[in-house]
């Protein structure tokens, strides 16, 4: 079945977060929306995830994105206190 | 043009446990990491790969013994993010080993690619924040909300706690994106990933 423009934007939308899901081993799982895209829509979802991270890097006083902020995150979730 | 800050700089405090060095480090890697990756975009989740690659690397490091060539960590997280991607691509394709074949050949060029991210654009901050303050309402705070997102949020979540449907915060994200790009165009701001079309 073809995806809308409108929907196809949604998961161009939906793949660009940083939010992944980890498998019972603790790996990173490829995103829903990102399965649901075809070629074009993946190369699209790719280079604005570039973009956005360019931003939020700019954005933030510590220059890290979402990306670098969920593996902190999780290193830190894992870390002995 | 000045010479790239080597990342390695880093490898002993990362070595030796230091979260804040790694993240030092994710800011100079992440970048050129994911651009190098842009051969594999359509057939693996760079997003994923980026996050498990890094998460390894931090484990690995205390033991990766440098080659005495620049950016040694970068180089090893560009290796290891490929391998995860061949073996995706053999996962998810038939073609598996004529995929992997090919995508193994632009190793050189993405090695080219593979220097490290200067510090942001300090003109780019100053436009951003200009453009993030003439968003309209709806957009700004969907928008927002991904900025101070730490990835550990769904968007589900997000939409939810600004009072949205998910497909509503998604439409919002996306027009606060497009007029961003509109906005920080205007203010002069030349990036080179503003070249998107809508």
């Amino acid at each position: 079945m073809k995806t809308s423009p409108q929907d196809r934007e949604l998961l161009i939308a939906q793949a660009t977060t940083a939010h992944r899901t980890r498998d019972a081993e603790g790996n990173v799982q490829l995103h829903p929306a990102w399965l649901d895209l075809d070629a074009e829509g993946r190369a699209l979802a790719h280079a604005r995830t570039l973009e956005l991270r360019a931003l939020e890097a700019a954005a933030a006083h510590d220059g890290l994105t979402s990306t670098a902020r969920a593996v902190l995150a999780r290193i830190r979730a894992t870390q002995p206190r | 043009m000045s010479t790239p800050l080597d990342l390695d700089l880093y490898l002993p405090a990362i070595a030796a446990g230091e979260v804040e060095a790694f993240a030092a480090f994710l800011v100079g890697a992440e970048a050129p990491l994911r651009r190098a990756l842009g051969s594999f975009a359509s057939t693996v989740d760079v997003e994923a790969v980026v996050q498990e690659t890094f998460l390894r690397v931090w484990q690995v490091a205390p033991r990766l013994v440098p080659d005495g060539k620049p950016q040694a960590l970068l180089r090893f997280c560009h290796r290891c993010a490929r391998n995860l991607c061949i073996s995706e691509t053999r996962r998810r394709s038939r073609a598996d080993l004529q995929a992997a074949a090919l995508l193994a050949q632009l190793e050189e060029d993405e090695l080219a690619s593979l220097a490290p991210e200067a510090a942001p654009d300090p003109l780019l901050r100053v436009a951003l924040a200009h453009c993030r303050d003439r968003l309209p309402k709806k957009p700004q705070a969907a928008l927002e909300s991904r900025l101070e997102a730490t990835g550990d949020v769904p968007d589900a979540t997000l939409a939810e706690r600004l009072g949205m449907t998910l497909n509503t915060f998604l439409q919002n994200f996306t027009r606060a994106r497009r007029l961003l790009a509109e906005c920080l165009r205007k203010a002069g701001v030349d990036h080179p990933l503003l070249g998107d079309a809508p």
